[in-house]
C-alpha cells in the first residue's frame, strides 16, 4: 500500500507536463529562487545565477532547468506565457518582451519578513500555487515563533567591501528577529572604528568561493577577536520565506 | 631641499599613524599595528616608488609627460595582479600577487621601450601610453568579468580607483621587497641620466652605457611600480606631478631629482592617504574617497598645464 502511494506520488511527481500549464522563465536570481520553491514543473528557463550555490537556494533544482541570459532573442524562443524580473536591470530587454505582447511581472526587494509574506503571496498567486505559498510562509513563521527569548545582545552585520547594515535592510531584520539589536550604523565605518568599538558579535554572509579583494577585508587580522557568526549568503541575498533559517543559525 | 622634504615625510608618517576613524592621538596596539602601520608604511613605499620612477621616466624619455600612470605601465601592473588574484594564484602562493604586478609592469615597459624605440621624447611615447593603458583598463575590466566572482562590477571600481585602505601586514611584506630592490635600482641611475638629458648619442659619446641605462630605468620602474600597483591598484598622477613640482628647486638635471622625487612621491601619497582618511571625520561622508580620485583630482588639472607649456608636435 504504502509503495504503491510512492509509485503513484512518483509518476505524479515526474510526469510529463500537463498541457496548457504555464511556461515561466525567470530572468532574476531572486525570481528563481521564488519559481523553482513555488512552481519548479512551470519553470522552463532560470538565470545563470541560479545554479550557484553560494548565492542560490535552488541550486540543485536549477541545474535541471535551462539556463538563459537577459537576452531578448533567447527569451523569445522560448515561447513562455510569463516572465519573472527583478525590479532593475535588463530594462531594455523586458520592455523589448512586453512589446511583443508578453506578460512580464517584476518582483520586488522585501526587507523585511511582512514584506516577504507578501511578497510569496504575492508570487504563488501569480503562478497558480496559493498553498505552496502558504506552506512555505508557515515554515517561515515557525522558525521566527520558534526563536528563544534572551537578554538582547548587540550584533553588527559586516557585508564585503566592509559595508555595515543599517535599519530597513533585510540583513537588520534578520539580526531583530533573531533576538539581536543592530549596533551598526549603515555604510563603511572602516576596520578601525570596529577594532576601536567591536560588537559582541559580528555577522558576515560571504561566499568563501571566489578570491575577492571584497571579502578577503573580512578576514583581517583586526577583527580576529571579536566573536562571529557566518551565516550562508544564499539566505541573504535575496529576501523570502528562505530567510528565517538565517534567523534559526543566529538564535542558537 | 632633501632634508626638508625628509621632514615633511616623517613628520606626515607619524601624523598618519596617528590619524583614522578611532580617533586621533595614539591608538590601541591592535589598531596601531594592524590596520594604520601597514596603511602608513604601503603609502610611504608606493609613493615613494611613483615619485621617484616618474623622475626616472621623464629623464630616461627626455619626456615631460612621462608617467608610470599615464604610460601604462601602473593599469598594466594592475592587471597581472587581478589575473594572479581572482583565479585564485595569489591563494596558493601569496608572493603570486606581487610577481605577477611586476610581470605586469615589465611587459608595460618592455612594449612602451619596443614600440617608442629612439623617438622617445615626441608624442609618439604618450600616445602609445594611453593606447597601453587603455588597453590595460580595458583587460583589466575583461579579466574580472571573466572570473568566477559575480560581483566583478564592484571590484573593477577598486582596481581603477586604487586605495590603500584596510591593507594588512602580509600586503605590507609581499610589496616591500620588490619596491625597496626598485627604488634602490633607480637611484644609482643618475650619472646615467645626466648623460642621457643631452641625447643618447651625446651620451654615448661621453661613455654612458645607454641601453644598459634604459634598461635598468625599465627594470626599476616594473619593480617599484609593479608590486605597488599589485596591493593598491590604480594610482595615478603621482609620478608625474612630483618631479614638476620639486625641478624648480633642484634645477633641470635629471640625476639631482631622483631623492627628492622619492621623497616628494612618498610625502603626497601620505598626504593624499591622511586626506583620504579626515574627510569623513569633517565632512558628511559616508565613506573614504577613494585614494586614486583624490591623486587624479590633484594631477590632472596639472596635467593640463604641462600639455600647454609643451609645443605642439616638439619635443616639449
Amino acid at each position: 500500500m504504502i509503495r504503491a502511494l510512492a509509485v503513484a506520488l512518483l509518476l505524479v511527481v515526474t510526469a510529463p507536463q500537463p498541457a496548457g500549464a504555464a511556461r515561466v522563465v525567470s530572468l532574476n536570481l531572486c525570481a528563481d529562487d521564488y519559481l523553482l520553491l513555488l512552481a519548479p514543473e512551470q519553470a522552463v528557463a532560470v538565470s545563470v545565477l541560479a545554479a550557484d550555490p553560494a548565492l542560490s537556494v535552488v541550486a540543485a533544482a536549477a541545474r535541471r532547468v535551462v539556463a538563459v541570459r537577459a537576452d531578448a532573442e533567447a527569451v523569445l524562443a522560448l515561447r513562455p506565457d510569463l516572465v519573472l524580473a527583478g525590479p532593475y536591470g535588463a530594462q531594455t530587454t523586458l520592455a523589448l518582451l512586453e512589446r511583443r505582447g508578453m506578460r512580464v511581472e517584476r518582483l520586488g526587494l522585501p526587507q523585511d519578513f511582512p514584506a516577504i509574506a507578501a511578497e510569496t503571496r504575492w508570487v504563488a498567486t501569480l503562478l497558480g500555487e496559493p498553498a505552496r505559498g502558504a506552506a512555505l510562509l508557515a515554515d517561515m513563521q515557525a522558525r521566527l515563533d520558534a526563536v528563544p527569548w534572551r537578554r538582547p545582545q548587540p550584533a553588527v552585520f559586516l557585508g564585503a567591501r566592509g559595508y555595515v547594515a543599517g535599519p530597513g535592510s533585510l540583513a537588520d531584520a534578520v539580526l531583530r528577529a533573531a533576538g539581536l539589536v543592530n549596533s551598526g550604523r549603515a555604510g563603511q565605518p572602516g576596520l578601525e572604528a570596529l577594532a576601536a568599538h567591536p560588537p559582541d558579535l559580528l555577522v558576515t554572509a560571504t561566499a568563501p568561493d571566489y578570491p575577492s579583494m571584497a571579502t578577503d577585508l573580512l578576514r583581517h587580522p583586526a577583527l580576529a577577536g571579536i566573536p562571529r557568526r557566518e551565516v550562508a549568503p544564499a539566505l541573504l541575498v535575496c529576501g523570502g520565506p528562505w530567510t528565517a533559517r538565517a534567523v534559526t543559525v543566529l538564535a542558537r | 631641499m632633501t632634508r626638508w622634504l625628509a621632514l615633511a615625510v616623517a613628520v606626515l608618517f607619524v601624523a598618519s599613524l596617528l590619524t583614522g576613524a578611532a580617533g586621533l592621538g595614539v591608538p590601541e596596539p591592535l589598531i596601531l599595528w594592524q590596520i594604520r602601520l601597514p596603511r602608513t608604511a604601503l603609502a610611504l613605499l608606493v609613493g615613494g616608488g611613483l615619485g621617484l620612477s616618474g623622475a626616472v621616466l621623464q629623464g630616461a624619455l627626455r619626456n615631460p609627460l612621462a608617467d608610470p600612470g599615464l604610460l601604462g605601465i601602473g593599469g598594466c601592473a594592475a592587471l597581472g595582479a587581478v589575473v594572479a588574484f581572482y583565479w585564485g594564484l595569489a591563494a596558493v602562493f601569496a608572493p603570486a600577487l606581487p610577481l605577477a604586478g611586476l610581470l605586469g609592469a615589465a611587459l608595460g615597459c618592455a612594449f612602451l621601450l619596443a614600440f617608442a624605440g629612439r623617438a622617445t621624447s615626441g608624442p609618439s611615447l604618450i600616445l602609445a601610453g594611453v593606447a597601453a593603458s587603455a588597453l590595460a583598463a580595458a583587460m583589466l575590466a575583461l579579466a574580472l568579468t571573466l572570473a568566477p566572482n559575480p560581483f566583478a562590477l564592484a571590484e573593477i571600481t577598486f582596481w581603477l580607483m586604487g586605495g590603500l585602505e584596510d591593507r594588512t601586514l602580509t600586503h605590507l611584506l609581499l610589496a616591500a621587497g620588490p619596491i625597496v630592490l626598485g627604488c634602490g635600482v633607480l637611484l644609482a641611475l643618475g650619472r646615467g641620466l645626466d648623460g642621457l638629458a643631452l641625447g643618447e648619442d651625446v651620451a654615448a659619446s661621453l661613455g654612458v652605457p645607454v641601453r644598459r641605462t634604459l634598461r635598468l630605468a625599465a627594470a626599476g620602474v616594473a619593480l617599484a611600480v609593479g608590486a605597488g600597483a599589485a596591493v593598491a591598484g590604480g594610482i595615478g598622477f603621482v609620478g608625474l606631478v612630483v618631479p614638476h613640482l620639486l625641478r624648480p628647486g633642484v634645477g633641470q638635471r635629471p640625476g639631482a631629482l631622483l631623492t627628492p622625487s622619492l621623497l616628494g612621491g612618498a610625502a603626497l601619497l601620505l598626504a593624499a592617504d591622511l586626506l583620504a582618511r579626515v574627510a569623513p571625520l569633517l565632512l558628511p561622508l559616508q565613506q573614504e574617497p577613494r585614494l586614486g580620485v583624490l591623486t587624479a583630482l590633484l594631477g590632472a588639472p596639472f596635467l593640463v598645464r604641462i600639455a600647454r607649456q609643451v609645443a605642439p608636435g616638439g619635443a616639449g
